[in-house]
């Protein structure tokens, strides 16, 4: 399973999730295959996408769509401090994604740690519900899977090594993003600050 | 009131709606006195929890503000070094309002030999990333904490970033290292 087809895969199931995406390669290959405002691209801060997954699923109201973190093993292996942390807090309602092609695929496909190191057995040893796929339809059926855990929820794939071709970079200023998406936050699942 | 009960009611007064901290025995009082406000034990409660680190801590209470609501993280002047990526690249970049309080370290009263090689540039490292910088010590009181981490928290959510407040307990009533 190559990247892209895997995250034209998660793009049709997360339409009503918040969606916090990785940087590089992978925010700019979902942005080409879906532009969604439930998209919170970090266009930089590698490692923090389960930081901020784990903070916003604290945040919204825990009967909203599951909010999904969509992270590449280079990056979860620079924090990787987001497994016992999100097993410690175990917000309900929080579903990572895991792209593991064993390589630093936007920086010279330098390898990671992933050949040696079982990322789904870490997930699961600090507290994590986990499933397994490498395969479209496989991604589809974990993914369903995980949405009726209650607690944090790993969901490790395993794609090939390279990236898509032609896709154009994510120029966009961070503030864009963050305006279009705290927006759609509100509109779509009544999140304000009135219930402070 | 004491300096760290000051510091506790004035994140609340902030509006704030979620503590992270990272422990240190300066801002270990801050913490209890959040946690006891927020009826909780234990070093956790609802609405405050601890991190292993100061860069996840930035993430997780920075995403707080997508929801229209203020995260603010408490912790020690030392862990900035570990946190300058995220405060940068996410919460300044992302225009995100945070409230930090840190105690400071390496100062009057420090025992340690080598953290001042941190904690000393860092007021003028963290304004030289663009991060505002509120400074406090001795030469004011507890009512003086507690407003000013309160105007810090507002401050953030006006300005839309993420507000650095600096304590340094020597020649209060707290605890330096």
């Amino acid at each position: 399973m190559k990247r892209i087809e895997a995250l034209g895969v998660l793009a049709g199931l997360t339409e009503r999730h918040p969606v916090v995406v990785t940087c590089a390669a992978t925010s700019r290959e979902l942005a080409s295959v879906r532009d969604r405002d439930n998209h919170l691209y970090l266009l930089d801060a590698m490692g923090l996408v389960g930081s901020v997954a784990t903070g916003l699923a604290l945040s919204v109201d825990p009967s909203a769509p599951k909010v999904v973190g969509i992270e590449g093993d280079g990056s979860l292996l620079m924090n990787p401090n987001v497994l016992p942390t999100g097993g410690y807090l175990a917000p309900s309602n929080l579903l990572l994604v895991l792209l593991d092609n064993g390589v630093y695929g936007s920086t010279g496909a330098l390898p990671t740690y992933s050949a040696r190191i079982d990322l789904e057995r870490l997930a699961a040893a600090a507290g994590w519900t986990t499933r397994r796929a490498d395969t479209p339809d496989g991604l589809r059926a974990a993914f369903g899977e995980l949405l009726t855990v209650t607690g944090p929820a790993f969901l490790y794939a395993r794609i090939e090594e390279g990236n898509a071709q032609g896709i154009e970079k994510l120029l966009i200023d961070p503030v864009t993003i963050t305006g279009r998406f705290t927006r759609w936050l509100r509109e779509v699942h009544a999140v304000s600050g009135a219930d402070a | 009131m004491t300096y760290a009960q000051a510091v506790a009611d004035g994140i609340w007064a902030a509006g704030t709606a979620r503590v992270g901290y990272i422990p240190s025995v300066t801002v270990a009082p801050i913490v209890t006195a959040l946690i006891a406000s927020d009826g909780g034990a234990d070093g956790s409660s609802p609405r405050v929890t601890p991190l292993s680190r100061e860069e996840e801590a930035i993430g997780v209470l920075g995403a707080v503000a997508f929801t229209g609501r203020l995260g603010a993280v408490v912790m020690q002047d030392n862990g900035f070094g570990n946190a300058l990526t995220a405060l940068t690249t996410f919460t300044l970049s992302y225009h995100l309002p945070l409230l930090v309080f840190a105690n400071t370290r390496g100062g009057l009263g420090e025992y340690n030999s080598m953290i001042h090689s941190i904690s000393q540039p860092m007021p003028a490292v963290l304004r030289a990333v663009g991060l505002p910088v509120i400074e406090l010590d001795r030469r004011s009181g507890p009512e003086d904490w507690h407003d000013t981490v309160r105007e810090a928290g507002t401050h953030a959510v006006m300005t839309y970033r993420p507000v650095v407040v600096l304590g340094s307990f020597w020649n209060t009533d707290g605890k330096v290292a």
